[in-house]
C-alpha cells in the first residue's frame, strides 16, 4: 500500500488572483493579532476575515487545486476521530494539516486552509483533516470535495439550530450522495440513521463498528434512533453499545446492521485513564491501547482506522500512533492546579453528557462540582435537553456544586429536580468566578470536576491558563 | 395566589374557596397521584419529559405520592383509571408513528376526558389531540377531535423564546418556554386558547393565541421544559389533579421557588428581548434552505 495521497487533476486556474492573495494575507494578520492579544487561538476570525476578502478562498485553495481532504462530521466524536486520523496518517508518514482546535464551522475551516496554506497559497503536501460541523457541512463540503467523508453517529443535537435531527441526516445524505467518484464514504454502522447514509451511492464505502458480545449500555431517554430508518418499526437489537448504537435488526423489513470491515473486537475501558482494544481491519488484527477513557473512543478509533482503510493507506504504526493521543481539549482533561486536580469534562448534548457522567461514575465521580452551560451561537440556544440528561444518576454523588455561564438558571433548575439540594449549589454566572469559588470550597486532597459545553469551557480554561496551570487549548 | 407575584403583573384576587386542606410534607393522607406518560420513548424531543419531572417532584415535595405508567405504542389502557395524562411534542417521523397508533388510544382518552382527567399536551401532543394535521405535500393524518383545532404545515419553523399570558380560576400569570415548530393550528369555537401571546408566534403567528385549552385538557407549543420553569402552572395543573380525584378543592402548600423563578425570568426576558421577530437564530434559514 501506499502512505502518498496525491493531488487530485482539476482543470481550475490554481494562480491566485489579487483578492485570494488579499483573503490569505489578511486571514494571516488577523490570526497572528488575535494571537498576540491573547485573545484564544484565532481559529475562527482567520477564516472570517478571509472569507470577508474573499469568499471563494476555501475553494480556490482546495477544490481547485485538487488537494486530498478528509471530512469528519456527525454529532459527536468528531474532533477526537479527527485527532485519531492526523495521528495514524502522521504515523504513516502522511503530512497532515489539521484543525486541532475543533473550530467546525465555515469560517474555521477556512481558517485551517489559510493557516496552512503559505502566501502562493499552497498547502503542504498531504492530506488536510478538517472536523466539519453537520450543519455547516452542505455549504463546506462542495468548497472541499473531500477525498473520505466519516460520519461519527447521529444524535439530537442544538434542535433550536437544527430544527429536527432528520433534517440533519438529510443534509448529510445529499452531500454524502454527492461525494465524488475516488472519494470513500465511511460510516459508523452500528447507527441505524448513518447506516443507511447514501447507501445507492456506487465507490468506495466503508463501515466500522463495534462487535463486541456483550452489551456496554442499554436504551436510554436520550437515544434518537431506536426505529428502523426503512419502515419504522422498531429496531430489535442484539447487543446495544452506546446509547442507541449497537447490534439492530428490523423484524418488520429485514433490515439489519451492515457487515463491518472495522470491528471493535475487544474492549476495556481502564477508569478515567485509558482504552484498550482490538481492532478487526481488511489487514489484520490490531491490538491498541489509548491514553484516553470511554466507548465513545473505541468508536472513535475504529472511525480513523476506516478512514486510513479508505483512502488505502497502511496500518503499520496504528498502534504507536493512537497510543500518543491523549484527551483534546475538554475530554476528560486533567490538569494541575497548584497541586490539586481538576478534571476538564465538555459536554454539549444529553448522549455527550450521559458518556461522560458514565465514566467519572466509575471513579465515584464528580464530588466536586463546576458545571457550566451558556447559550452562543456554537452552543446553542435552547437548553431543554439538559431535562435528558442523567443527572439523576449524578446527584446523590455531588457534595457540592457552582453553577455557572448564562443560562446558569436552566441548570440550577434542572440540577435541583434532579435532586441536588439548592444547599449544596452556589450559582455565580461569571465563569472566573466561579473557578474561584469552585476551588475555594475544594478540600486540600480534592478534585473538582468541571462539566461544560463549549463557550464556557474554553473561558474557564484560559482562566486556567492565566494562573498557569496549562497551555493555550488550541495547543493541545 | 400561592406563587410570589412578578411586578410586572397585576393579579385577580383569589376566589374564595372552603379553607383547603394543606398537604403536609412527609405525612402521606393523600392517594398517589396517578400519571399517565404517553409515548416516552417515541415523543422524546426537546426535555419535555422535564415536564413529568416537574410534576412527580413539586407533588412528592408536598407529600402526594405518584406512579407514573409509560404508555407506549400499541398499548391500550383505560385512561379513566389516571388522574393526569401527559402528551409532548415529537419530530414528524415520531408524530406520524404516534398518530397511527393514537387512533386507537383516543376513544378510552376521549372517555377520561369526558370525566375530567387532566391532560398536558405538547406540540405534537396538541396537534394531535385536534381533528387533523394537513402536511405540506397535502397528506391529512387524523387526530383524536378531543380540541376543536387543526393543523397545517406552515412554510417556516417558529425557533424561539415566546411567552403567553394563562389565566385559570381567575388567576393570570405569564408563561415562559422554548416554541420549535412549524405547523400553524387555527383554533375552532369549541375550545379557548391556553394563553395569549406576550412574545412569539404563538399558535400560527397571526391571531396572538398560544396552544389551546378546554376544561381540564390543556395544550401549548411550548417546551422548554415549560413546566420546570412556570412552577406557578405546574402547581395549578397538579390542583386540578388532586381536586377531582379527591372530590374536593385542594390547594397546594407554597414551596421555596427561588431557582424556578429564576430560570423563569431569564427566559421571559430573553423572550421579551426576542419579541417581533419569528425566529431566534440565523442558522436555522441555513437548513431549511437546503430542504429544497
Amino acid at each position: 500500500m501506499s502512505s502518498q495521497i496525491t493531488r487530485r487533476p482539476t482543470g481550475a486556474r490554481t494562480d491566485l488572483t489579487f483578492r485570494a492573495f488579499l483573503a490569505l494575507a489578511v486571514g494571516k494578520a488577523a490570526a497572528r493579532a488575535t494571537q498576540m492579544a491573547g485573545r484564544g487561538g484565532g481559529t475562527a476570525i482567520t477564516g472570517m476575515v478571509a472569507r470577508r476578502v474573499d469568499p471563494h478562498i476555501l475553494q480556490k485553495l482546495v477544490l481547485d487545486r485538487g488537494e486530498p481532504v478528509v471530512a469528519i462530521t456527525g454529532s459527536n466524536g468528531k474532533t477526537t476521530t479527527a485527532r485519531f486520523t492526523a495521528a495514524l496518517l502522521r504515523g504513516e508518514g502522511v503530512t497532515v494539516s489539521h484543525n486541532s482546535a475543533g473550530a467546525n464551522l465555515v469560517q474555521g475551516v477556512t481558517s485551517l486552509a489559510v493557516s496552512y496554506a503559505d502566501l502562493r497559497g499552497r498547502l503542504p503536501t498531504g492530506v488536510l483533516v478538517a472536523e466539519v460541523d453537520e450543519g455547516a457541512l452542505p455549504k463546506v463540503a462542495p468548497e472541499l470535495a473531500p477525498r473520505a467523508l466519516l460520519v461519527t453517529d447521529l444524535f439530537r443535537d442544538q434542535l433550536d439550530r437544527f430544527g429536527e435531527i432528520y433534517a440533519v441526516a438529510e443534509a448529510i445524505e445529499s452531500v454524502a450522495a454527492a461525494l465524488p467518484p475516488d472519494a470513500a464514504l465511511v460510516v459508523n454502522a452500528d447507527d441505524p440513521m448513518v447506516a443507511t447514509l447514501a447507501s445507492e451511492r456506487e465507490g468506495t464505502r466503508v463501515t466500522f463498528g463495534l462487535a463486541l458480545d456483550r452489551s456496554t449500555d442499554q436504551i436510554t431517554r436520550a437515544a434518537d434512533t431506536i426505529r428502523c430508518p426503512r419502515c419504522q418499526a422498531d429496531l430489535t437489537y442484539r447487543h446495544v453499545y452506546l446509547s442507541h448504537m449497537g447490534d439492530y435488526k428490523c423484524a418488520a423489513c429485514g433490515f439489519e446492521r451492515p457487515k463491518l470491515d472495522v470491528a471493535v473486537t475487544s474492549l476495556e475501558v481502564v477508569g478515567l485513564d485509558a482504552t484498550r482494544c482490538e481492532i478487526q481491519t481488511p489487514s489484520g488484527k490490531l491490538k491498541i491501547e489509548i491514553p484516553q477513557s470511554g466507548v465513545h473512543i473505541a468508536y472513535d478509533a475504529a472511525g480513523a482506522i476506516a478512514i486510513l482503510v479508505g483512502l488505502g493507506v497502511s496500518l503499520e504504526h496504528a498502534a504507536e500512533s493512537l497510543a500518543s493521543v491523549g484527551p483534546a481539549f475538554g475530554r476528560l482533561e486533567k490538569i494541575d492546579a497548584d497541586g490539586r486536580s481538576i478534571v476538564l469534562a465538555f459536554a454539549k448534548n444529553p448522549t455527550s453528557y450521559n458518556t461522560t457522567l458514565r465514566a467519572l461514575a466509575t471513579e465515584g465521580e464528580p464530588r466536586q462540582l463546576l458545571i457550566a452551560a451558556s447559550n452562543t451561537l456554537v452552543d446553542g440556544e435552547d437548553f431543554g435537553w439538559l431535562w435528558d440528561v442523567d443527572f439523576e444518576s449524578m446527584a446523590p454523588k455531588v457534595e457540592r456544586a457552582v453553577v455557572s455561564g448564562t443560562r446558569a438558571d436552566e441548570l440550577a433548575n434542572r440540577l435541583k429536580y434532579a435532586g441536588l439540594s439548592p444547599s449544596k449549589m452556589v450559582v455565580v454566572e461569571d465563569r472566573g468566578d466561579a473557578l474561584e469559588a469552585a476551588l475555594r470550597g475544594l478540600p486540600a486532597d480534592g478534585r473538582l470536576v468541571v462539566l461544560s459545553g463549549y463557550t464556557p469551557l474554553i473561558e474557564l480554561r484560559n482562566e486556567m491558563r492565566r494562573r498557569g496551570w496549562t497551555g493555550r487549548y488550541w495547543a493541545v | 395566589m400561592t406563587e410570589r407575584s412578578r411586578t410586572t403583573e397585576p393579579s385577580l384576587p383569589e376566589p374564595s374557596l372552603p379553607e383547603p386542606r394543606r398537604a403536609r410534607p412527609g405525612h402521606r393522607d393523600h392517594r398517589p397521584l396517578r400519571i399517565a406518560h404517553l409515548y416516552p420513548s417515541l415523543l422524546n424531543v426537546a426535555g419535555d419529559g422535564g415536564n413529568l419531572i416537574a410534576i412527580v417532584r413539586r407533588s412528592e415535595w408536598r407529600g402526594i405520592p405518584v406512579e407514573v405508567a409509560a404508555v407506549e405504542k400499541g398499548e391500550t389502557p383505560d385512561f379513566r383509571k389516571f388522574d393526569v395524562v401527559l402528551f409532548h411534542g415529537g419530530q414528524d417521523v415520531e408524530m406520524a408513528v404516534a398518530a397511527e397508533d393514537f387512533a386507537k388510544k383516543a376513544p378510552s382518552l376521549r372517555e377520561a376526558v369526558d370525566e375530567g382527567v387532566l391532560v398536558f399536551a405538547v406540540c405534537a401532543g396538541l396537534q394531535l389531540l385536534g381533528h387533523r394535521y394537513i402536511s405540506n405535500a397535502g397528506e391529512e393524518m387524523l387526530g383524536a377531535g378531543i380540541l376543536d383545532l387543526e393543523t397545517r404545515g406552515g412554510p417556516q419553523r417558529f425557533m424561539q423564546h415566546a411567552a403567553c399570558r394563562v389565566t385559570i380560576d381567575c388567576a393570570t400569570e405569564t408563561v415562559v418556554g422554548f416554541e420549535n415548530h412549524s405547523g400553524l393550528t387555527e383554533l375552532g369555537p369549541g375550545c379557548q386558547a391556553f394563553g395569549q401571546v406576550v412574545a412569539g408566534a404563538g399558535n400560527n403567528g397571526k391571531d396572538g393565541l398560544e396552544g389551546a385549552r378546554s376544561g381540564n385538557v390543556f395544550a401549548t407549543y411550548l417546551h422548554g421544559p415549560v413546566l420546570p420553569k412556570n412552577p406557578w402552572l405546574t402547581d395549578r395543573l397538579i390542583e386540578i389533579a388532586v381536586s377531582r380525584a379527591e372530590g374536593a378543592p385542594f390547594t397546594l402548600a407554597p414551596l421555596d421557588d427561588e431557582l424556578e423563578h429564576h430560570a423563569h425570568d431569564v427566559a421571559l426576558a430573553k423572550a421579551m428581548a426576542n419579541r417581533g421577530r419569528r425566529t431566534a437564530l440565523e442558522p436555522a434559514r441555513l437548513v431549511r434552505g437546503l430542504k429544497k
